[in-house]
């Protein structure tokens, strides 16, 4: 049996297939990725740039639609998900998709493009508590991006500067409008790029690691979502935490999808 | 012959519905034209608990100010208060300013909170035309002399009233509006039973609507919108969804916006909440004989609900809670607080920690009148309700 989630992100569609392993004598079944596709949709509606995506996904892992059993949505436009049997929100699919990925994780940091937070979860995936940015995206990873636009530097090289530099700046502003204003002061007070891409960085991971300790820090820490492709963004949060190991899934930013394809096979949502 | 038009229960509730909307956006006041021939005006009064009967009896329409709601414009009131004072006091008074509320006979406000209480300086000072009075609630009922109490400031309230009506208000008069209310008081409790025992046929939103409608219009005629509104409910034929069962907290001063009601019902069935509550705060009959003061009096300490704004030794901050989940069979709990409103942050803490010892689950939630965007409340409040439903499962 094949099983589908869909994230529809605010920047981008992820779905992942699951399908069923036959492993004898196994006291339950194992579910297994048979296929995973992102797509970076320009100019489209989201129902319809939820279709193409889904599309374009079993084509890739040449799957025939008929085979997928259930479909379940999540993320910001999981509603335009027409197809889908059922949707959950991307906290629940976070926190499901983390502890299969990685069972001991029990506290799960999920920064993706406009949101970041803080999950607490128990050993089957269910959420205990949660909090996340409400109004601004100043603890999430959009603002990194516009920031890093603003140093003219990539996002790879915008991650890379900020572990070159041992400098502490803080930014007091909580809004990613004020605090952009106070990146155009460093960069007029000619301050190099690789401490302000710190000091941003640093910012965003403070905002983040708030938010997990207003539900708790307990177990094991995961980092899912775009932001763990950025190394200096996973430095400066393992130092806002304080916390030298953290762990981090192989396919981070399919790891609400994956959650989203493992309560369908659950049927529950 | 006209042929007979056959009872649609959905038309019926939705034309309620309408009416309790259109009342539910009313900031201002009823014109004198408006009011039913015998009334002589209409009296403001603010939450949580004032007790109508005595207006009524004095034919003052009561009138209860529950701020602007976020489609009011402040102009006035930002440069008389400081930003951190709640939305409701702070829209209150510029309904008073801006004019909305010109030909009140007074406004009545009571010492919940240092804000509301004071709003009766800013009252006077401003609206020097209109009765402006502070209705000293005990906070503390539990006294000997609570009842004796309750029923002196009832008395001075009544011949404030007398004097600001230009009638005596007799206890006759006071009886006849204990009966009225008492009606509307069993009427509502029907209400809440519909709302515990079969949540899919009327929603949370639908039932605040309906209560709120008190608010603008006379008991009577609000008893018999509510008859309606019931008739039609009950014929509903709704199935029950897969919605977690869950209380509604903080919503005894300050009102939460529609919109966020609403997001609650799209995941939740609210099987009980403490919306309005000063609407619904005696809890049985009001004795129709006797000394009408003192069963209004007696009633408060003895026959009441609990909010945050009263210290109760009967009525614990958690207790009352935890017998709202009991009696509601809930699943879960909604704690929400007005943003900037002490007594209710306070409350939201006491619970959150005693809810954290019950593990019984719980959601926090803050709001304010000038919520626009409802989107990150809505998807907390989905997730809330998915982990209920995971752990039911």
């Amino acid at each position: 049996m094949i099983t589908a989630g869909i994230d529809m992100g605010s920047r981008t569609v992820k779905v992942v297939f699951l399908e069923e392993l036959k492993v004898d004598g196994a006291p339950q079944l194992k579910w297994g990725v048979k296929g995973k596709h992102i797509m970076f949709p320009e100019d489209l509606d989201a129902d319809q740039a939820a279709e193409k995506a889904f599309n374009e996904a079993l084509q890739a892992s040449g799957i025939a639609r008929e085979q997928v059993r259930r479909v379940v949505a999540t993320g910001a436009g999981r509603k335009q998900v027409k197809f889908a049997h059922e949707d959950v929100t991307e906290v629940s699919a976070g926190a499901k998709g983390t502890v299969f990925m990685c069972p001991s994780a029990r506290t799960v940091i999920d920064v993706g493009a406009e949101e970041g937070r803080g999950i607490k979860t128990d050993a089957d995936g269910k959420v205990v508590d949660f909090a996340g940015n409400e109004k601004c995206a100043a603890g999430a990873g959009a603002f990194a991006e516009s920031m890093s636009r603003a140093l003219q530097l990539s996002l790879k090289e915008f991650g890379e500067a900020s572990l070159r530099s041992d400098k502490t700046i803080p930014m007091n502003a909580q809004c990613t409008v004020f605090a952009e204003s106070e990146v155009v002061s460093l960069i007029h007070s000619s301050t190099p790029k690789e401490d302000i891409a710190k000091a941003v960085l640093d910012a965003v991971a403070s905002r983040v690691t708030a938010m997990a300790r207003r539900v708790g820090i307990e177990g094991e820490v995961a980092l899912i979502g775009g932001m763990v492709h950025n190394v200096g963004f996973v430095q400066s949060l393992k130092t806002a935490l304080g916390v030298d190991n953290m762990l981090l899934p192989d396919m981070p930013e399919y790891v609400s999808a994956l959650g989203a394809a493992l309560i369908a096979t659950e049927g529950k949502a | 012959m006209t042929a007979q038009i056959p009872y649609d229960h959905e038309v019926e509730l939705n034309s309620v519905l309408e009416r309790c909307l259109a009342a539910a956006r009313e900031t201002g006041i009823p014109a004198r034209g408006e009011l039913p021939e015998d009334y002589v005006g209409a009296l403001g009064h603010f939450p949580v608990y004032f007790p109508e009967e005595i207006a009524h009896a004095g034919r003052l329409l009561p009138v209860n100010i529950l701020g602007g709601g976020n489609r009011l414009e402040m102009k006035h009131a930002d440069a008389r208060m400081g930003s951190f004072v709640c939305s409701i006091c702070r829209s209150t008074t510029e309904l008073g300013l801006n004019g909305s509320l010109e030909g009140l006979a007074g406004f009545v406000t009571h010492p919940i909170c240092d804000a509301a209480k004071h709003l009766a300086g800013i009252w006077a000072r401003n609206l020097p035309e209109q009765l402006s009075q502070i209705l000293y609630l005990p906070q503390n009922p539990n006294t000997p002399g609570a009842a004796r109490y309750i029923a002196a400031e009832y008395q001075r309230l009544r011949a404030e009233i007398e004097r600001k009506a230009g009638r005596p208000i007799d206890d006759e008069a006071l009886r006849a509006s204990i009966r009225i209310y008492n009606r509307n008081r069993r009427l509502l409790r029907e209400l809440y039973a519909i709302r515990r025992d079969e949540p899919w046929k009327v929603s949370c939103t639908e039932s605040y609507l309906l209560t709120r409608a008190r608010t603008r219009m006379p008991c009577e005629e609000h008893n018999a919108l509510l008859a309606r509104a019931l008739d039609a409910i009950r014929s509903r034929k709704l199935p029950a969804q897969d919605k977690p069962r869950v209380v509604f907290v903080g919503g005894f001063c300050e009102q939460p916006p529609l919109e966020m009601l609403e997001a609650i019902d799209d995941a939740c069935y609210v099987v009980d909440d403490d919306l309005l509550v000063g609407l619904r705060w005696l809890t049985a009959d009001v004795p129709e004989t006797g000394d009408p003061i003192w069963a209004l009096a007696e009633s408060y300490v003895e026959r009441s609900d609990a909010s945050p704004v009263q210290h109760d030794e009967h009525k614990t901050k958690e207790g009352y809670l935890m017998d709202m989940i009991r009696r509601s069979r809930a699943d879960g709990a909604i704690l929400t607080a007005a943003k900037f409103c002490e007594p209710g942050l306070d409350e939201q803490l006491a619970w959150s920690k005693h809810l954290d010892g019950e593990r019984f689950p719980y959601l926090v939630l803050e709001f304010e009148e000038k919520m626009t965007s409802f989107e990150q409340m809505a998807m907390q409040v989905e997730t809330f309700a998915e982990s209920l439903l995971f752990a039911l499962a």
